[in-house]
């Protein structure tokens, strides 16, 4: 009858195919970005699931399969494969694939392939001294590349169960990476002939090769008890870069020959092993402790691709390498423990500890090179960096009675940071024993918070949240990193490159010492049956105990959803969301303790004086969504979905002090402008999309769809990167602010069965 | 013996499933599509063993709720550790081992306000889908993946699952792995190295610099260059000319200067990372200055 009828369809796998096609209105590689319709025109759309097996309905099978693809006509495409015989073993396999637009009108006068390890510039392009002045023919010269990166993942995975005891689930995935992202390319002048140094660098914006391989490797086997469990894991990850270098020409030379070629380094093929342990053992089903321990190793020893001459044109090595690759080891060691007792319902406790050290047992020697300028030569020993963290938190949440509950948590938190064998393989000069490569050893940070929850009604929840933190951290201001320039440290230069070549005084955001304040509040209110509504904001604020650097940081947010059933079958949500953040910033200006005289082009400054930064980010994000069913006798559905966001930053520089130069410009002159705000960049998006899909019959549906998405960006950053708009040494790529407006409808037909 | 069903539960639905059929408001009987619907697996529950034995409800279902209540309807919902707990009797260990003290458990959410057992397709197990189910609760990720730089997290390929492990972890903020760097190399190996030359932040947690969820700046970074660079350096290209209104080159209103230096490398375009830009790390011997 019908009722056994429903009842089985409703117990049956169910399969569907999906497709039809798409039409795009216009070009834009933001629009495309990740959903790969780039492009005006035309594309597929097919999409499907297949599901069978006897392990559905009422019988005694246990085996189902799938098979499932979506968005087989993009680059966003999938396929994934699955069969099982339950509580036996599972075996799985996938495709992934994703193309990811960059740009599209990005511009260059290289020659070479986007994806390729060489460019070269035409004959006769070099030399250009000044990039604001390009000849016609030399403008003539530029072509448009389009860029893009393409991920294509594969995965086979397989899970089998041994025994009620004991199971094993081993995953092997390859990830295929091929195609460039743009990147700087500095490079030197090249010189009339082989020989010392030129001043100068130069800049060419190009496509960053990426021809990557990524093999994954994840098997645990895993036991679980009547009141413990524990699984034992090995994760390997083995990455290898097809290139060992990328060559390009320089365009700048100081006279004739040939361009230099220069090489830029790839990212090293590398090897990472780690075993795992992790399990947990419960005392009594109320008291459970958990933790796990990890040993990984990570591993390069890729020859350097280097331009290995002495001298600018040759390569900008002073001295030879002292050795030919890294031999780089880097230990990671983990380990967590947890207990937590929820004996009673009006107590409950927890406290933990974890450790993590990364202990970067690479060798350390002087490597003597030039910097790009060719003129600034620096001794740098690679800076093997280690660090170590601990961690301890205990809390408790405690019932005051059965609307109201409160949490106090105490979070202690240790940081240590150093190098292994610094600047101890040998070079010149030598460095003196001892020497820290970390300007911030270390910190202790200890944390305070209080969590208040009220259930007001059955309708309304309410909850309130504070927490306070402190970090002290701990300096070694004589630290270098490499031995060169003064910067401003005191005594009299001879000890160079101290505080990592900052100021004293001057402390990364990341690691000075800081106090912390975070207030959290939201409040749900179920009005009725149909309507609800919640309130959510936080407040944070982060003081920075340092002299120069960020001195402090602010973010504030504020969240008002609400959702409404406007009739059965029918709700409408929606919801509002602001988000500001700030910090301010300080720095001292000048790199001599002796004040500076003004000349035509920079202001006179006077001894110690200062600068101060603002940034402000304000993100404002609008929803709404309106989902109708059973419309034209049960038979069609609509979606409808509007999203404006609307995402401001913007920065503004003050000198907190009044002078000129020697004809009278000050900072806010238009020749100078080292004070005041850029334009903020905004980017302002909306986005509305549509969706009706009407029953045709029981098997059968039509899908109608229509988006239409409009970006509006305004960036001064791509105003640098236009003809006649660059700075003198920077070659321009014109690539513009990627705004667009795009239409997009789509059809398909979904055929669905059991 | 064994192979039949541990809780005796399928067979015991029936007890259920002559009220809640397929006239049910809610799709109950879709749970047979399920795994948890598989009745030849020994391990399979039936309503009884989620819901509990539920006499009273049984006898005079209008007056008397079921032991335990899931979602809201006409009876009050089992408070978080009594739905959790029922689940949890069977999905111990694994990556669940941290659920209890973790940031979800403690935030009294139960392992029902994100999964729908009855459900043929599992939002929150779906990739496409399941943002929808995240972004109940966190409305500020939500706003920020409709930032101009993102992951592909609309297009369901970088979800909340490929980072976090909802049901606790040892790492901060639930990422899957030990720490951010190790979670974050999962996908960019290539910026793991070890390099020759490293840069400190990079080595420690890459959201020094990156903001994962969305920035208004690409790649999803905190803030743009120069100005991030800043945050922790003061070289001489900095301290001696800090960067103002000139940042916007021409476009802010920058005239050409005396000495033809404007605008400036350092401030404008990719700024630092004009000439910086190996900036995860140099395995080039010339590349001290993450230049090569």
């Amino acid at each position: 009858n019908a009722a056994d009828a429903q009842e089985a369809s409703l117990k049956a796998p169910a399969s569907f195919i999906n497709f039809g096609g798409a039409y795009v209105s216009q070009d834009s590689a933001k629009f495309g970005e990740y959903s790969g319709m780039n492009k005006s025109g035309g594309y597929g759309i097919a999409d499907f699931a297949v599901r069978g097996g006897d392990s559905y309905g009422d019988g005694d099978g246990t085996k189902r399969w799938s098979f499932t693809g979506s968005d087989l006509g993009l680059s966003s495409r999938g396929l994934d494969a699955a069969i099982s015989d339950q509580g036996k073993w599972s075996v799985w396999l996938a495709y992934d694939e994703l193309t990811h637009y960059t740009s599209d009108s990005y511009q260059t006068p290289y020659l070479g392939s986007m994806g390729g390890n060489s460019w070269t510039l035409p004959a006769g392009f070099a030399p250009l001294t000044n990039t604001r002045a390009m000849t016609t023919a030399q403008l003539g010269a530029f072509r448009n590349v389009d860029v893009d990166n393409t991920r294509k993942n594969g995965l086979l995975g397989g899970g089998f169960i041994l025994n009620k005891e004991w199971d094993v689930k081993i995953d092997y995935n390859q990830l295929e990476q091929s195609g460039a992202k743009l990147m700087g390319f500095g490079s030197a002048q090249w010189p009339v002939a082989p020989g010392p140094a030129v001043a100068g660098q130069n800049i060419s914006i190009l496509p960053m090769a990426q021809n990557y391989k990524t093999t994954t490797v994840n098997a645990s086997l895993n036991w679980k008890g009547e009141s413990g469990n524990a699984t034992f894991g090995y994760y390997g990850s083995y990455f290898r870069d097809n290139n060992n270098g990328v060559t390009f020409q320089t365009f700048n030379g100081s006279g004739g020959g040939a361009p230099s070629t220069q090489t830029m380094g790839t990212p090293p093929s590398n090897d990472f092993h780690q075993l795992n342990v992790t399990g947990g053992y419960s005392f009594s089903g109320k008291t459970k402790l958990a933790g796990g321990l990890s040993y990984g190793r990570n591993t390069q020893n890729m020859t350097y691709g280097y331009d290995s001459g002495v001298g600018v044109d040759l390569g900008p090595m002073v001295t030879a390498s002292p050795t030919s690759s890294l031999n780089g080891s880097v230990i990671t060691t983990h380990a967590d423990l947890k207990l937590t007792d929820q004996t009673t319902k009006q107590l409950t406790l927890s406290a933990g500890v974890k450790y993590d050290k990364r202990d970067n047992q690479t060798a350390s020697n002087i490597y003597n090179s030039r910097s790009i300028d060719g003129g600034n030569i620096y001794n740098y020993p690679n800076t093997p960096n280690s660090n170590s963290k601990l961690q301890a938190e205990i809390a408790g949440d405690y019932r005051l009675d059965s609307k109201q509950k409160i949490r106090l948590a105490y979070n202690y938190q240790e940081v240590k940071r150093w190098c292994n064998n610094f600047a101890t393989g040998g070079g010149t000069p030598a460095y003196a024993a001892g020497t820290n490569c970390v300007v911030a050893t270390g910190n202790k940070e200890n944390s305070l918070g209080a969590t208040y929850r009220l259930k007001a009604s059955s309708d309304v929840n309410f909850e309130a949240a504070y927490v306070y933190s402190d970090r002290k951290s701990s300096f070694d201001e004589n630290a270098r990193t490499a031995m060169i320039g003064t910067d401003g440290n005191p005594p009299g230069g001879t000890v160079t490159g101290l505080n990592a070549s900052n100021y004293r005084g001057f402390h990364s955001f990341f690691e000075a010492s800081r106090t912390q304040n975070l207030l959290k509040a939201k409040v749900g209110w179920q009005a009725n049956e149909k309507w609800s509504v919640d309130l959510g904001g936080r407040y944070g604020k982060d003081n920075f105990d340092t002299l120069y650097g960020v001195q402090n940081a602010q973010t504030w947010s504020l969240n008002l959803d609400t959702t409404y059933a406007f009739r059965e079958n029918g709700t409408m949500s929606a919801y509002v969301t602001q988000l500001n953040s700030g910090r301010n910033s300080t720095d001292q200006q000048r790199t001599s303790a002796s004040a500076a005289a003004p000349s035509t082009t920079a202001v006179a400054v006077p001894a110690g004086a200062t600068w101060s930064n603002a940034l402000k980010d304000e993100d404002t994000t609008i929803g709404f969504n309106l989902k109708q069913a059973g419309l034209m006798g049960g038979k069609l559905e609509l979606v409808g979905d509007a999203t404006y966001s609307l995402g401001k930053t913007g920065y503004n520089t003050t000198l907190n002090y009044s002078t000129t130069t020697s004809n009278g410009l000050t900072c806010s002159s238009s020749a100078l402008l080292t004070c005041g705000a850029p334009p903020d960049i905004v980017n302002r998006m909306i986005q509305f999309k549509l969706t009706g899909t009407y029953d045709v019959d029981k098997t059968s549906k039509v899908r109608v769809g229509y988006i239409y998405q409009y970006l509006n960006a305004a960036d001064y950053y791509y105003n640098g990167l236009q003809v006649g708009n660059t700075p003198a040494a920077v070659l321009p790529t014109n690539q513009i602010n990627p705004s667009y407006a795009v239409n997009v409808v789509a059809v398909s037909y979904i055929y669905s069965f059991k | 013996a064994d192979d039949k069903p541990q809780f005796g539960a399928a067979n015991r639905d029936k007890d259920c499933t002559r009220c809640h059929d397929a006239n049910d408001a809610k799709p109950v009987l879709a749970i047979y599509q399920t795994k948890h619907g598989v009745r030849g697996d020994a391990r399979t529950p039936g309503c009884q063993t989620c819901h509990g034995d539920s006499a009273s409800h049984i006898k005079d279902a209008p007056k008397n709720k079921p032991d335990v209540v899931f979602s809201k309807g006409t009876f009050e919902v089992s408070d978080d550790k009594t739905r959790s707990g029922q689940c949890l009797t069977c999905h111990t260990g694994k990556s669940r081992n941290n659920w209890d003290g973790s940031q979800h458990q403690n935030n009294q959410l139960a392992c029902n306000d994100c999964h729908k057992a009855h459900a043929p397709a599992d939002k929150v197990m779906v990739k496409k889908t399941q943002t929808e189910v995240c972004f109940t609760c966190h409305k500020e990720q939500r706003a920020q993946l409709k930032k101009v730089s993102t992951h592909p997290t609309e297009v369901g390929k970088v979800v909340c699952s490929d980072c976090h492990n909802t049901h606790g972890s040892p790492g901060p903020a639930m990422v899957k792995k030990n720490t951010i760097v190790e979670t974050c190399y999962t996908c960019h190996a290539e910026k793991r190295g070890p390099f020759l030359f490293e840069h400190q932040p990079v080595t420690e947690n890459c959201a020094n610099c990156h903001s994962p969820h969305g920035s208004n700046i690409a790649p999803m970074l905190i803030t743009r260059s120069p100005f991030i660079c800043q945050s922790c350096h003061d070289g001489p290209h900095t301290t001696d000319s800090p960067v103002g209104r000139n940042a916007g080159g021409f476009q802010s209103g920058l005239t050409q200067n005396a000495t033809g230096s404007n605008p400036s490398s350092h401030a404008t375009g990719r700024g630092c990372l004009g000439c910086h830009s190996v900036i995860h790390g140099s395995n080039s011997p010339s590349g001290g200055y993450f230049q090569r």
